[in-house]
C-alpha cells in the first residue's frame, strides 16, 4: 500500500504536460529581425507590394462599454439610428473572420457568427454582400478606383492600420519595440505615442511583418490602462493565393438579391454622398481633434439604447468610453473625438 | 519464451474482454432504446418540416433549417446542432457512468477481475466500449438524417454559410465531418464518465453527475465573466462545426478541439488509472 501513491503520478503529469507544451507554444521564438528605425519601418509599411494572402482575424474591445446585446434589433431602428446602433455594435462587441486576397482588386472578408456569416466579395468592378441570416444578397458594380467607403462595418487590420499612418504628423512621436510575433509572423512593433496630454489614446502599437510590411495587429491603449482599449490582428496569416473560385460569388438559389444602380458619374456620386453623410466640421489638429457633425434629422437622443449608455453632462449627454468621447449637444449637433469631455465641452461652446 | 506466450495470450484475453464487453454493450436493450430515441430526432424534425404548409424562412428555427428543404442531407446536420448540447450527452453519460458504477453495484467486477487481464487492461477496454457507442450514437443520427432527408426532400445543391452552393457529393463530406466533430466532442466527456464510475458502486449515481456536469459546464461557458476560462472547457467548441461548413473551411476549431480533448482524455483516463489501481474492490 506504501507505493499506492506512484499510481497517481500520470494524474500529476498530465497536466505539467499540457501547461509545458502550452508554454511552448506561446513561447516558439520570433526569429531575429534585423534592427531598423521607425522611419524605416514606415517605409518597409508603405512600399509593400501586393500580396496575396488568406489570413483569420479576430477583433476585440475593451472600451468600458456595456455589452450590447447582439442581434437584438430595436424597434423601429431605420435610418441613421440603425446606423448608429450597428456601428455601436461592431465597435463593442467581439468577433472574428477571416479576410481573403488574391489577384489585384480580389478580396473576400468573412465575419463569422456562430451560426451565420456575412461576407463582402470584391473582384474587379463586382461587389457582393452576402448575410447568411437573411440568405440576401447586394450586388453593386463600383469602378475600383471610384470605391471609397468599406462597404461593411468590418475593417481589416490592414485599413485600420493605414488610416493611423495616414495621420502620423508632427503630433505623434514613433518608436520601434521589441520585435513580436502575430499569427506565427516576426514582426516589428511600431508605436505611435501621441506627443500632448490632451486625449484619451496612451498609445497605438501596430505589429509590421518583418518580410512583407504588412500590417499584422493593430492596438489601442486608452491612458491609464494596462491592457488595449481595442485590438485587430490576425491570428493565423497563409501567404498563399487563395482559389480564385472564391472571388467568383454567385448567390444561392432562394437568396433575396438586391442590385444597386452604379453610380451614373462621379460628380452625381459626391452630391448623393453629401446628403447621406454631411461632412463633419474638424476643429484641432492630430490626436486633439475633434469632429461636430450638424443635427441630423433623427433626434438621437430619444433613441432609448443610446439614452441609457449616456448620462446628463453640461450642455448635453456625454456617450463616454475609455477611447472615445460622444457629446450629444443639446441643440443636436455631435460631437466626437478621442479627447476629454472638457475639450469637447469647449468645442461646442466656441 | 515465457513471457511471449504470456504477453500474446493477455492480448487475446484484452481482444476477447473487449469483444465480449461489446456483445454486452450492443446486446441491452438500453443502449438500442437510447439510439432510438436519438433517431427520432432527426426523423420528427423532417416530418415536421415536410407536413408544415409553409417552409421555414432563413433565421427561423435551429440553424440551417430553411437549407432541410434545398438538400435533405442538411436534416443530418441540423439534427445534430439539436442534439449535441443535451440528448447526446446524456447518452454517453449514461454509458460511461455505468462502466465501472455498473459492474460493482452488479456484483460483477470482482469476477473480471480475477482473471489475469489486470485492472489497466479492464479500464481500456471499457472506455474503448464508450468510445465505440459514442462513435454509434452520433452515426445514427447522422445516417438516419441523411435518409429521412433523402427521402423527404430529395438531395440536390446546399448552401454553406459563406452563400457558396456545393453539390451532393461535397455535402456527405462536409456532414460527415461535423459528425466526426461531434463524436470527437464526446471523447473528453467519455474520458470524465469513467473516472466519475471509478468512483462510486452506484451506477445512476455516476451518469446522473456526468450529465450534471455537462449541463454546468455549458452554463459556465455562457458567463462572460468567466472568459480565461471557456477556452478550457470540454464543451467549449462543441456547437463550432458551422466553422466546418464555411467556404473554404476553417481547421481552428475542429483541431483546437480535438487537442482539448485529447488533453481530457489523457488527464482523466489517468485519474481513473490512478483511482481505479488502488481501489479496494469488494463487490
Amino acid at each position: 500500500m506504501a507505493r499506492t501513491w506512484s499510481r497517481w503520478l500520470p494524474a500529476a503529469a498530465v497536466p505539467l504536460v499540457v501547461a509545458g507544451s502550452v508554454a511552448f507554444a506561446a513561447q516558439a521564438g520570433a526569429d531575429e529581425l534585423p534592427e531598423r528605425t521607425p522611419e524605416d519601418v514606415l517605409t518597409l509599411l508603405a512600399d509593400r507590394d501586393h500580396q496575396p494572402y488568406s489570413g483569420e482575424f479576430e477583433q476585440t474591445s475593451d472600451l468600458g462599454l456595456p455589452q450590447l446585446p447582439g442581434g437584438v434589433d430595436l424597434p423601429d431602428a431605420d435610418g441613421d439610428a440603425a446606423a448608429v446602433t450597428a456601428a455601436l455594435e461592431a465597435l463593442t462587441s467581439d468577433h472574428g473572420g477571416r479576410v481573403l486576397v488574391g489577384e489585384q482588386d480580389q478580396a473576400r472578408v468573412q465575419v463569422f457568427e456562430s451560426f451565420g456569416e456575412r461576407d463582402v466579395i470584391v473582384n474587379g468592378d463586382e461587389v457582393w454582400v452576402y448575410d447568411s441570416d437573411e440568405n440576401a444578397a447586394t450586388h453593386a458594380t463600383v469602378p475600383a478606383d471610384a470605391r471609397t467607403a468599406p462597404l461593411d462595418q468590418q475593417l481589416t487590420p490592414d485599413e485600420v492600420a493605414d488610416r493611423f499612418i495616414e495621420a502620423v504628423g508632427p503630433s505623434t512621436e514613433l518608436s520601434v519595440r521589441e520585435d513580436v510575433e502575430v499569427a506565427g509572423r516576426a514582426a516589428y512593433d511600431l508605436v505611435l505615442t501621441p506627443r500632448t496630454d490632451a486625449t484619451l489614446v496612451a498609445e497605438v502599437a501596430i505589429a509590421v511583418d518583418g518580410e512583407t510590411g504588412q500590417p499584422l495587429r493593430v492596438s489601442v491603449t486608452a491612458r491609464g490602462e494596462h491592457a488595449p482599449a481595442f485590438q485587430l490582428g490576425y491570428t493565423s496569416l497563409d501567404l498563399a493565393a487563395p482559389d480564385a473560385d472564391l472571388f467568383e460569388f454567385t448567390p444561392p438559389a432562394g437568396a433575396e438579391v438586391e442590385e444597386i444602380a452604379p453610380p451614373a458619374q462621379d460628380q452625381g456620386r459626391d452630391d448623393a454622398e453629401q446628403v447621406e453623410h454631411p461632412e463633419p466640421t474638424v476643429v484641432g489638429t492630430g490626436w486633439e481633434s475633434v469632429a461636430i457633425l450638424d443635427a441630423g434629422t433623427t433626434d438621437i437622443g430619444a433613441e432609448p439604447l443610446l439614452a441609457q449608455l449616456t448620462t446628463a453632462v453640461d450642455g448635453g449627454r456625454l456617450l463616454g468610453t475609455d477611447l472615445v468621447n460622444v457629446l450629444i449637444a443639446d441643440d443636436g449637433r455631435v460631437l466626437v473625438g478621442a479627447v476629454p469631455l472638457e475639450r469637447l465641452q469647449a468645442a461646442a461652446a466656441e | 519464451m515465457h513471457a511471449d506466450a504470456d504477453t500474446a495470450s493477455a492480448r487475446t484475453h484484452g481482444g476477447a474482454l473487449l469483444a465480449s464487453e461489446l456483445r454486452v454493450l450492443f446486446r441491452r436493450w438500453r443502449t438500442w432504446a437510447m439510439l432510438a430515441a436519438l433517431a427520432s430526432i432527426p426523423v420528427l424534425m423532417a416530418v415536421v418540416v415536410r407536413l408544415s404548409s409553409e417552409p421555414p424562412g432563413p433565421g427561423e428555427g435551429p440553424p440551417f433549417l430553411d437549407q432541410v428543404t434545398n438538400n435533405g442531407m442538411f436534416v443530418a446536420v441540423t439534427a445534430l446542432v439539436l442534439t449535441t448540447p443535451l440528448f447526446l450527452p446524456l447518452t454517453v453519460a449514461v454509458v460511461s457512468g455505468d462502466t465501472i458504477a455498473g459492474e460493482a453495484s452488479l456484483g460483477t467486477l470482482r469476477y473480471l477481475l480475477v482473471a489475469p487481464a489486470g485492472r489497466v487492461r479492464l479500464l481500456l477496454v471499457k472506455y474503448v466500449s464508450t468510445v465505440a457507442f459514442c462513435v454509434a450514437a452520433s452515426g445514427t443520427v447522422l445516417l438516419t438524417g441523411w435518409l429521412i432527408g433523402a427521402a423527404l426532400f430529395g438531395t440536390g445543391e446546399a448552401t454553406l454559410l459563406s452563400g457558396d452552393t456545393i453539390g451532393v457529393g461535397d455535402a456527405v463530406v462536409r456532414s460527415l465531418l461535423v459528425g466526426a466533430h461531434v463524436t470527437i466532442c464526446m471523447l473528453g466527456l467519455a474520458a470524465v464518465g469513467l473516472f466519475i464510475s471509478t468512483l462510486t458502486d452506484a451506477g445512476v449515481g455516476a451518469m446522473a453527475a456526468v450529465a450534471v456536469l455537462t449541463i454546468v459546464a455549458q452554463v459556465l461557458g455562457q458567463l462572460d465573466q468567466l472568459a480565461w476560462l471557456h477556452p478550457w472547457l470540454f464543451t467549449h467548441h462543441w456547437l463550432a462545426f458551422a466553422d466546418l461548413l464555411r467556404e473554404p473551411i476553417v481547421w481552428t476549431s475542429f483541431t483546437e478541439n480535438a487537442l482539448l480533448q485529447a488533453a481530457y482524455v489523457a488527464f482523466f483516463g489517468a485519474l481513473a488509472y490512478g483511482r481505479f489501481s488502488t481501489k479496494d474492490v469488494l463487490s
